[in-house]
């Protein structure tokens, strides 16, 4: 086979895998690419003005992607971290300023342990830089999370979208703070009530899948902390975690379990072929690789057509009877 | 290549194969990670991304006529990740606490997990105490002496480790194989899979140095 037109360096600055798939890609990337300029025309005219109020057709147009260049001022605004900024007392150069010679030592060991993979981290001292000022800022502004490791993939990722130190900073803060449950604290109740909101949906909706990882014995936490930890960053192909990401900014939390329910379904064979924790754990490793999960728009149609009942109203209930 | 399971020459499988569940703890950063990286795969990286949750990994041993198999659970070092820990080490035959050298607060916290351990795990759990970063000993700020001192009077394996050089690596794996009991309970569970299952996991050619010598 003639050597991949793709390189080995993602526009993210990622360095695609040993076990990455350019077949798979490539046929993906055939169609995708026509619907990447489908979808900007689209948003060209229908948002000309960059104002994207909160509508069913502005929901339905992030469902089906945000145009790359669009990223940074759509998220900003659906999200309300534009609000945030705008009503807030903080300044982040300030706020810089004043943190900058209190140093937070298990940030500054992170720093390149942060995707050290990534040409933007790994070659440009920039990328770091701005790093350490984010999640240095966001500690020292938000006591009750301080530093929780993860957020340095959060944000690094963040950065890599967006290109920009302070809107990666109130990005960050509205996530952590307004979007996601209190993963992050130091108990992480968050965290541990939403493996078991989790544990129910699958009971409920792929009872054979949940059966069986009950009898293989895998506590959810062992396959699923860093989905939720890093929402999907370093988990799931880059391109597919932004697609997941502009819902996640407009729709709020429930999406992460309805993207953890689609990747289970879609890995349904695979899980019920294994017979103990370690083959049951290679399949939890190995979920990127999936052609539904490389193809980042029919995976986003798979985790809105495969669980239309989990609304975030639904997930919230589950989530007070689950509250630690 | 070198043959990595219990086969020999003749196709018949020798001795006994033994599976063992083996958890990583110690603080952020003391080379938890690339510990398992240099056992596991033979490599090392400079910068080894921080672990979020849990990996987990698993390599082959063979020690005289048994086939020894690590599941290995490499945690997160972050203190807040602490009460997802006793899912990984309950249940679990061995143990490698890993603290770095040139930095005393990290022995302290090993001492921690020691402690948790000889309270909370299984009673003939086997722990390993690790002073990682060797390579680092111009640094150095935990002294040898200490360490093992500690080690003798709470019964534990002790080396000195880097996973930059290599050096004890593959040793500490092997110390904790030739300690743990291989009787029966053991060489069953793994018995029935024995064929695929050997064949996964076991890539690392520097863990085959030590195998079926």
């Amino acid at each position: 086979m003639a050597d991949s037109i793709y390189s080995k360096v993602d526009e993210y600055g990622f360095q695609r895998g040993e076990d990455f798939d350019y077949r798979v890609y490539g046929i993906f990337m055939s169609e995708y690419i026509r619907t990447l300029t489908r979808r900007a025309q689209r948003w060209n005219v229908v948002f000309k003005d960059n104002k994207f109020k909160r509508s069913g057709i502005l929901k339905r147009f992030i469902r089906k992607g945000i145009p790359a260049d669009l990223r940074t001022i759509c998220w900003m605004t659906v999200s309300g971290a534009e609000r945030l900024k705008n009503e807030s007392q903080l300044n982040y150069q300030l706020l810089k300023l004043k943190y900058s010679h209190q140093v937070i030592e298990v940030i500054q060991i992170d720093l390149p342990r942060t995707f050290p993979d990534n040409i933007y981290f790994a070659n440009n001292e920039g990328y770091s830089d701005m790093l350490y000022n984010i999640l240095s800022v966001f500690a020292h502004q938000n006591s009750e999370v301080g530093y929780c490791q993860g957020l340095n993939y959060i944000a690094g990722l963040l950065l890599l979208a967006t290109k920009h130190e302070m809107v990666t900073f109130w990005l960050l803060k509205t996530l952590v703070e307004e979007i996601l449950p209190k993963y992050y604290i130091r108990t992480m109740t968050g965290l541990l009530t939403d493996f078991d909101v989790l544990n129910e949906i699958v009971q409920k909706y792929e009872p054979q899948i949940h059966r069986h990882i009950q009898n293989i014995g895998m506590p959810w936490a062992m396959g699923t902390t860093k989905w939720f930890i890093c929402i999907y960053a370093d988990v799931l192909p880059t391109e597919t975690v932004l697609r997941v990401w502009d819902c996640l900014f407009y729709e709020g939390s429930k999406i992460l379990l309805r993207v953890a329910l689609a990747l289970i379904r879609i890995h349904k064979e695979a899980i019920l072929q294994t017979s103990d924790l370690s083959e049951l754990m290679s399949v939890f490793k190995n979920m990127k690789n999936h052609p539904r999960v490389i193809d980042c728009h029919g995976f986003i149609r798979d985790i809105f057509n495969l669980s239309s009942k989990l609304s975030s109203n639904r997930i919230e209930k589950l989530r007070l009877k689950h509250q630690k | 290549m070198a043959n990595r399971t219990a086969q020999r020459p003749n196709g018949q499988t020798q001795g006994k194969i033994c599976q063992f569940k083996l958890v990583l703890l110690g603080e952020s950063a003391v080379g938890k990670s690339s510990l398992v990286l240099r056992f596991v795969k033979g490599q090392f990286h400079e910068y080894q991304e921080s672990t979020i949750g849990a990996a987990f990994l698993t390599q082959t041993i063979c020690l005289d006529d048994t086939t020894v198999k690590f599941e290995i659970w490499d945690t997160a070092g972050q203190e807040r990740y602490h009460s997802l820990a006793p899912m990984y080490y309950r249940g679990a035959q061995a143990a490698i606490v890993v603290y770095d050298i040139t930095n005393q607060d990290t022995f302290g916290r090993a001492k921690t997990w020691v402690k948790e351990l000889q309270r909370q795990a299984s009673p003939n759990i086997v722990i390993a105490l690790a002073g990682n970063k060797q390579d680092l000993a111009n640094k150095r700020v935990v002294e040898y002496e200490e360490a093992q001192s500690y080690a003798d009077e709470n019964g534990l394996l002790f080396m000195e480790t880097s996973a930059k050089t290599a050096m004890n690596v593959n040793d500490i794996f092997l110390a904790i194989a030739k300690k743990l009991p291989k009787n029966e309970q053991n060489t069953g569970q793994a018995g029935n899979a024995q064929g695929r299952r050997l064949t996964e996991g076991d890539t690392g050619p520097k863990a085959t140095g030590n195998c079926c010598k």
